[in-house]
């Protein structure tokens, strides 16, 4: 199988998307030919290091990177229509309407000098024909549904006024304010602590069940992807290295980069003795290597790594390396790919 | 003391005045509350908790970077907190700490190499000739290469800058190493190097680690006995691997099962206890057990009466009335 041409019936299919910012230094090359399909009620991850091209990827299809310098290329269908190059305003009722989006920072989606009840209210009367008064209760409604604690109170109070965690279902509550097909959350719980993610992550879970949107969800976590995600996709230095159902990366991943990252995790589930590393820094974004971006720390490197290699695989477990079923599995076999546990 | 222990703390406490004000007066916040614990020489301690539980501020009432508000801290056999800076020199030479931003606490106007010699320097150890030397095998020591001695921080990865940062905590030869949040800012690959070689350099230097970070995966990896913190409190302590399996108190409990896990086997995934609300403001402590109004195992003494800290069972300390899985502790150790 290969990702060539558009699926019809995903929400979001993204064909051949390609970014790149024109620099002092040369052209940086932030995202360089992803290609991926969200179906519908799909939770599909997006996991990679930092500088891999998430989140730039995710702003350029919304419209949201603005920089003069950048140039976009390539193809995002939403519900089959095209939303690449859309004017400002289309893109605007896109936006906050049937796609939510959820941050890292919470306060880039919070104005500090209004209620968070003003706000919700502000973006349901955006896109809805509706009352103040209205607009308010449902906002009530959307506090208690996120789990904060007496909502009508709460929603005259400001974003300061709540925890890191309340701000962030605060933020969750306008993104589903208007039952969106789509909800994009980059890294949403990275800033939290590991029990207020459990339950940002146990109320996204729960609200992707009853409103049935599809979920984005970037994070540089393997253990929030296999918690959350169906699907995978690994990015290295812009590029999609693995993209698969999340039970077949993590359990039989087949790009060298998924094996490091996949080893290199301490577990507190397991005890890990040696962990295993990647030789080498993250490519710099200027220096990208014209074949395998990945060639320069992979021990598994052949002649043929200096051409690109394609993304490709059986069903849908897609791969971009050269190497092949044989070589993985004898590779899988004697090497410990997966750290000892 | 047994002559095992390097450190030992009892019943440390640090109050900072806080921005609350009950009455017009200000409250004072209890960063740490009466923490006590012992470090034995060549092992590692890791502390585990979230955000604002005082890990930070425990560490620097160790070393005296802080002066505690009350308690002891015993170094090598000797009270610290009671001597002046000048008596204090020597003892702190012995203890370095490694912290968590790789950028802020480097000098970006010098040259990383002056920045691995000043300690030495400071501290008059060695002619130049012997300082440069030294200098160079540490570099060599951390995996970076001695040739980029004359380059400044911002032209390392964070990687390496966190080498850096640990070639130069070691160039005194210190016995203790404090590390703050050492990995947290890395990428995971760039993280497994720095624990890798962390861990070597234990091996080959005896050293003794006391380990902060709030992410329990590496706290399990690195730890040979952890403590878990809560609000300024050490609740549960014990050997990592026996405390990661069968957790005594029920925040511990709680913490680890909600860590994502990769699921890789088809070993059933731990019940996910999920905790309401959010850690408690420490200028306005919850009476009894600090965790009572979040903790599921609660009962009316627990509103009341502060549970002790005590050893449970053989190296396994618990402040809680209602421990779990005491049981199944009893029958593994
Ligand atoms: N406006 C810009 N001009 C030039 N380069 C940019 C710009 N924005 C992003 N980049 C570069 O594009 C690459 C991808 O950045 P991006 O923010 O998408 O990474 P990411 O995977 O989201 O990382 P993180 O995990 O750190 O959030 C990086 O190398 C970044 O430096
Ligand atoms: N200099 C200070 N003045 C006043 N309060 C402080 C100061 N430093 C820390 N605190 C408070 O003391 C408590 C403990 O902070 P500390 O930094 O020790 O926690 P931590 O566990 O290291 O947190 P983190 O994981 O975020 O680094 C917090 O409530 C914090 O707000
Ligand atoms: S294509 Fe070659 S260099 Fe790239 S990951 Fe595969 S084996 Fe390694
Ligand atoms: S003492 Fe009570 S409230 Fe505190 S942890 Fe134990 S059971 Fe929970
Ligand atoms: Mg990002
Ligand atoms: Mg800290």
């Amino acid at each position: 199988m290969s990702l060539d041409d558009h699926s019809t019936d995903a929400v979001l299919s993204v064909r051949d998307l390609t970014v790149s910012f024109a620099t002092r230094q040369g052209v940086v090359r932030a995202v360089d030919g992803l290609s991926f399909d969200v179906g519908a009620k799909e939770v599909l991850g997006i996991v990679g290091e930092s500088g891999s091209g998430k989140s730039v990827a995710m702003y350029s299809m919304l419209g949201l990177v603005r920089d003069a310098n950048v140039s976009i290329s390539g193809s995002v269908l939403f519900e089959g229509r095209e939303i690449l190059g859309l004017s400002d305003a289309d893109m605007q009722s896109v936006r906050g309407g049937e796609v939510g989006m959820i941050f890292q920072d919470p306060m880039t989606a919070l104005t500090p000098v209004y209620t968070v009840g003003w706000q919700i209210v502000e973006q349901l009367r955006a896109h809805n024909e509706m009352t103040k008064k209205a607009a308010y209760e449902r906002a009530a409604e959307l506090l208690a549904e996120v789990g904060i604690p007496d909502p009508k109170s709460r929603i005259n109070h400001y974003p300061h006024e709540f925890s890191g965690g309340m701000r962030q279902r605060v933020v969750i509550a306008m993104a589903l304010s208007c039952n969106p097909k789509l909800l994009i959350a980059d890294e949403p719980t990275t800033a939290l602590d590991v029990t207020t993610q459990a339950q940002i992550l146990d109320l996204m879970g729960r609200l992707q069940a009853t409103h049935g949107s599809s979920i984005v969800i970037i994070t540089h976590d393997m253990g929030v992807i296999a918690e959350i995600a169906h699907r995978v996709v690994v990015m290295y230095a812009g590029r999609p290295a693995e993209i698969g159902p999340e039970i077949d990366v993590v359990r039989s991943a087949r790009h060298p980069y998924t094996w490091g990252l996949l080893g290199a995790v301490p577990r507190a589930d397991v005890k890990t003795r040696r962990l295993v590393t990647i030789p080498g820094n993250a490519v710099s974004p200027l220096e990208v290597p014209p074949g395998c971006a990945f060639a320069p720390r992979c021990q598994y490197r052949m002649d043929i790594c200096e051409q690109r290699p394609p993304l490709r695989g059986a069903h849908d477990h897609l791969d971009a390396c050269w190497l092949s079923d044989e070589q993985r599995l004898a590779i899988r076999s004697t090497a410990t790919v997966r750290g000892e546990s | 003391m047994s002559d095992d222990v390097l450190l030992k703390a009892t019943d440390v406490v640090k109050n900072y005045a806080s921005r609350r004000r009950v009455k017009g007066l200000r409250t004072l916040n209890t960063a740490v509350n009466g923490v006590s614990l012992e470090v034995t020489r060549g092992e590692t301690l890791g502390i585990v908790g979230e955000s604002g539980c005082g890990k930070s501020t425990l560490a620097r009432c160790l070393v005296q970077l802080l002066p505690v508000t009350s308690g002891s801290v015993q170094f090598n056999g000797v009270e610290l907190t009671t001597l002046s800076r000048r008596q204090l020199r020597p003892h702190r030479r012995q203890m370095q700490l490694v912290f968590q931003d790789p950028y802020a606490s480097l000098n970006p106007r010098r040259t990383v190499g002056d920045i691995v010699a000043d300690p030495m320097r400071i501290n008059k150890i060695g002619s130049d000739a012997e300082i440069s030397s030294r200098v160079r095998t540490l570099f060599e020591t951390v995996g970076l290469d001695p040739s980029s001695l004359r380059r400044y921080p911002h032209e390392f990865s964070g990687g390496q800058r966190q080498r850096i940062g640990i070639a130069r905590s070691l160039s005194l030869n210190p016995s203790l190493v404090v590390a703050d949040e050492p990995v947290s800012a890395l990428d995971v690959s760039v993280q497994a190097q720095v624990l890798n070689l962390m861990t070597d350099l234990q091996d080959e230097f005896k050293l003794t680690y006391l380990f902060i970070a709030h992410d329990l995966g590496v706290v399990r990896h690195v730890s040979d006995r952890v403590g878990v913190m809560y609000l300024g409190e050490i609740v549960e302590l014990g050997a990592a691997e026996a405390l990661y399996e069968r957790p005594l108190h029920p925040y511990t409990e709680a913490l680890l099962s909600v860590v994502p896990e990769l699921n890789d086997t088809d070993a059933p995934r731990r019940e996910r206890i999920i905790i309401s609300g959010d850690v408690p403001d420490p200028s306005d402590r919850p009476t009894g057990c600090s965790f009572h109004p979040r903790c599921p195992a609660a009962t009316d003494i627990c509103t009341t009466e502060k549970p002790a800290f005590v050893e449970l069972r053989p190296g396994r300390f618990v402040a809680c009335h209602h421990p779990r899985n005491v049981d199944a502790v009893a029958l593994t150790t």
